[in-house]
């Protein structure tokens, strides 16, 4: 702009420049012409006057001066010349300012002369002898005036250039330091040119709302980021090739990459063919979902392409994680399967009791004994159903249990009073021991665990054996501690004796009774009432299961 | 003309570790045959031995036209000819995982008879190829090093077996089919050990130009 502004003012200067030295050379040269014509016509009169006086004398001892004279008869005659022979010149009097001079006296005339190749000015006067007396002066043209005042005009030019090239230099910066110094952050503090106050309003304007827009999508790629990299399922982008575009810190976890991969080759993070099967299948254009095993777990893997223009370009996948979730179907599968199978027994039984009944193939004496059977086999599958319910309640966590100040040893009490006759039968001695502590929490609950324990305690134990109740406070919690020297639980059935239905030893569940629910109780009931369950076993030593209520 | 070789390279890259997942699948798949004592487990192996192979001459015809067309120099032909070494190690890993899935198949062996031995060489092996895969996916010379070192560990793998096998042939009940099928099973294992420090010194070799 600066140049341009420069450029103008030059251009216009040296404009200006020549335009006024030429109107003034027009002006000069006709001032000049005149003047000529008027001292011209001067000189003539004084030649005139000379001449008439002096007559033919005149003229023979006339120094050569600037001036043309020339002498003519009337007849038109060259009589004399200052310049040229008068002898061998052509007759005059055809010429205009003679004609003019022989009709009224004086004449004049301005014409270019073929002989002396310029132009001349003429002026001629009758003489009181009827001759004419002619004087002519060269006229100087324009563009000998020009050449003759080069020297000062070039002068002049070259300061009238300097001096608007400076100005220019000048003006131009002057002009344009306003806009220059435009602070464009803040458009409204600007003083400078009225003209520019819309655009400055304009870009004020326009800045706010880009401020706002930018903050808005800042704070968009904050939530979007803080979703995608605190959620559980893995996000992995790839780009054409293979190329991982984004990746989530829960799918480097997955696919166990230890730095950002970021721009790597997804099968220099992963070579597991099943995943190499579905990215590919995505990046060739085609959506694709599969359960597959990586190191990490099992997870269900959602592959969908990224179309532009018509044409696969990437591909977006989804990790979820399943491994907890197909455990955790197994288990309901495997519990459908235990009920059904726990239900069955006995209603096998009974049936086939009823069955020998009915066809008249018992002897009346043994009838009694069979529906003693029946009884049995019917009062196992209360209890099941019971246990069942239970623990059904539990998995709800049932609201209309209150909780209320107990004291856990009165509970322990009554518990062992409940299993003292069976334990006498299987010759087990039950002993309790510890303080009185009041707990906080669900009786039924509490008396479940405790009458568990110490089923368990009984049932999975020795002739001559002992099981121990100890009631303690350790690290200001309440703990109950039932120990025995039974059969013990093998250490890697330690896991899931608390599943439910899980039986240890299989084949002696009948003879044993229960129903393999017992522990699965005690978990969820300890999990109620905020209880820590431990389990202590040695295979043929005894077991101990201990449960701290914080 | 440059970025045509760098986009080919890196297709090359591509499919090597492609070829190596391949091996990867095929000696896990055998191994667990042999310590599960289950012949069905080993079917796979052999369609993987074949896409092993057709892997090794499409990787081999590239190499070749990338010698030929670009006439690399420096790194690039280093790594063009170690790939041209290495998937020849490859193709002998996926050969040999075949021949024990062939042994598996014929003799039945029950998975009793390969002993705690024979598995703790199986998963020895697997480690060794998975981390020759790793040192070349990762161009890591510290992991193509362990590999080079963790052969000895393979050898030793080797040794026990060796003599749990001969303790076997002493006992007056041995099953002598048997223990001469568990000890080629484990020479081929052993000898897959040595095709992964082959690619692990291969690998060293297209980063550092040293062939140790």
């Amino acid at each position: 702009m600066t140049k341009r502004i420069f450029h103008s003012i030059c251009f216009v200067a040296i404009a200006v420049f020549f335009a006024s030295v030429i109107l003034i050379m027009g002006m000069l040269y006709g001032y000049f012409s005149d003047m000529q014509q008027k001292q011209l016509k001067m000189q003539l009169e004084l030649a005139a006057q000379g001449a008439n006086n002096e007559a033919g004398e005149y003229f023979s001892d006339l120094p050569v001066r600037d001036y043309r004279i020339t002498w003519i008869d009337a007849d038109g005659t060259v009589l004399y010349d200052s310049d040229t022979q008068s002898a061998g010149m052509e007759n005059h009097l055809e010429r205009e300012e003679i004609q003019e001079a022989l009709s009224s006296g004086y004449g004049e005339s301005r014409r270019y002369s073929a002989t002396l190749m310029a132009h001349y000015l003429y002026t001629a006067r009758r003489l009181d002898d009827g001759t004419v007396l002619r004087l002519s002066i060269a006229q100087s043209s324009i563009l000998t005036l020009v050449f003759g005042m080069a020297q000062p005009i070039s002068v002049v030019f070259l300061i009238a250039v300097a001096l608007s090239v400076f100005l220019a230099v000048r003006i131009s910066k002057s002009i344009v330091r306003p806009l220059n110094e435009i602070d464009l952050d803040h458009p409204l503090s600007n003083e400078g040119y009225d003209e520019l106050a819309p655009f400055l309003r304009r870009i004020d304007s326009q800045q706010r709302q880009l401020r706002g827009q930018k903050s808005k999508l800042e704070q968009k790629q904050t939530e979007l980021d803080a979703i995608i990299g605190n959620m559980n399922e893995g996000l992995l982008l790839l780009g054409e090739k293979g190329k991982i575009v984004g990746i989530n810190p829960a799918a480097m976890r997955i696919l166990g990459a230890e730095e950002n991969p970021v721009g790597a080759d997804m099968l220099t993070v992963s070579r597991d063919p099943q995943l190499h099967g579905i990215f590919s299948k995505a990046l060739d254009g085609e959506r694709d979902e599969r359960t597959v095993s990586l190191a990490t777990g099992r997870y269900q893997i959602s592959a969908s392409p990224i179309f532009a223009e018509e044409k696969a370009v990437g591909a977006a996948l989804c990790f979820f994680d399943v491994t907890e979730k197909e455990k955790a179907e197994q288990m309901r599968r495997e519990f459908t399967a235990n009920v059904s199978h726990e239900l069955k027994t006995p209603l096998h039984s009974i049936s086939g009791y009823a069955e020998l009944m009915r066809n008249g193939m018992v002897k009346s004496q043994d009838i009694v004994p069979f529906a003693g059977k029946i009884y049995a086999e019917a009062q196992r599958m209360i209890r099941l159903v019971d246990d069942i319910i239970n623990l059904s309640h539990l998995d709800e966590g049932v609201e209309d249990m209150r909780r209320a100040d107990v004291d856990i040893y009165d509970m322990a009490e009554k518990a062992v009073g409940e299993l003292e006759s069976q334990a006498e039968k299987a010759g087990v001695t039950i002993t309790l021991k510890g303080g009185r502590f009041v707990l906080r929490a669900v009786p039924q609950l509490l008396h479940a665990i405790i009458y568990n324990l110490c089923d368990n305690a009984v049932k999975y134990n020795r002739p001559g054996g002992s099981v121990e109740v100890t009631i303690f406070e350790k690290e200001n919690n309440i703990c109950l501690s039932v120990s025995d020297n039974g059969v013990g639980i093998p250490v890697d059935e330690q896991e899931r004796v608390f599943e439910r239905f899980y039986r240890v030893d299989k084949s002696r569940s009948k003879e044993v009774g229960g129903t393999g629910l017992g522990l699965s109780i005690v978990k969820h009931a300890a999990i109620l009432l905020n209880g820590k369950i431990e389990l202590h076993s040695v295979p043929g030593e005894g077991t101990t299961v201990s449960v701290t209520f914080q | 003309m440059r970025s045509r070789f760098d986009e080919q390279l890196e297709l090359l890259n591509r499919e090597m570790i492609t070829m190596g997942a391949l091996c990867e699948n095929a000696i896990a798949s055998s191994a667990k045959a042999v310590t599960d004592g289950d012949a069905a487990l080993a079917e796979p192996v052999f369609s993987l031995a074949e896409q092993i192979e057709e892997k090794e001459r499409e990787i081999e015809a590239m190499c070749m036209k990338l010698l030929l067309q670009q006439q690399p120099v420096a790194k690039d032909l280093r790594t063009i000819s170690s790939a041209l070494k290495m998937v020849t190690d490859m193709e002998r890993i996926g050969r040999q995982s075949s021949d024990i899935a062939e042994i598996i198949k014929m003799a039945n062996i029950s998975a009793s008879g390969g002993a705690k031995e024979v598995h703790d060489m199986a998963v020895a092996v697997i480690k060794m190829v998975s981390e020759s895969i790793d040192a070349f996916v990762k161009k890591d010379t510290s992991v193509a090093r362990a590999v080079i070192e963790y052969d000895d560990v393979v050898d030793g793998c080797f040794n026990r077996v060796k003599k749990l096998l001969i303790d076997r042939f002493s006992q007056p009940d041995a099953n002598g089919e048997q223990t001469i099928d568990l000890l080629m099973i484990s020479k081929y294992f052993e000898r897959i050990g040595d095709h992964a420090v082959n690619i692990a010194g291969w690998v060293l070799f297209s980063i550092t130009g040293n062939r140790e």
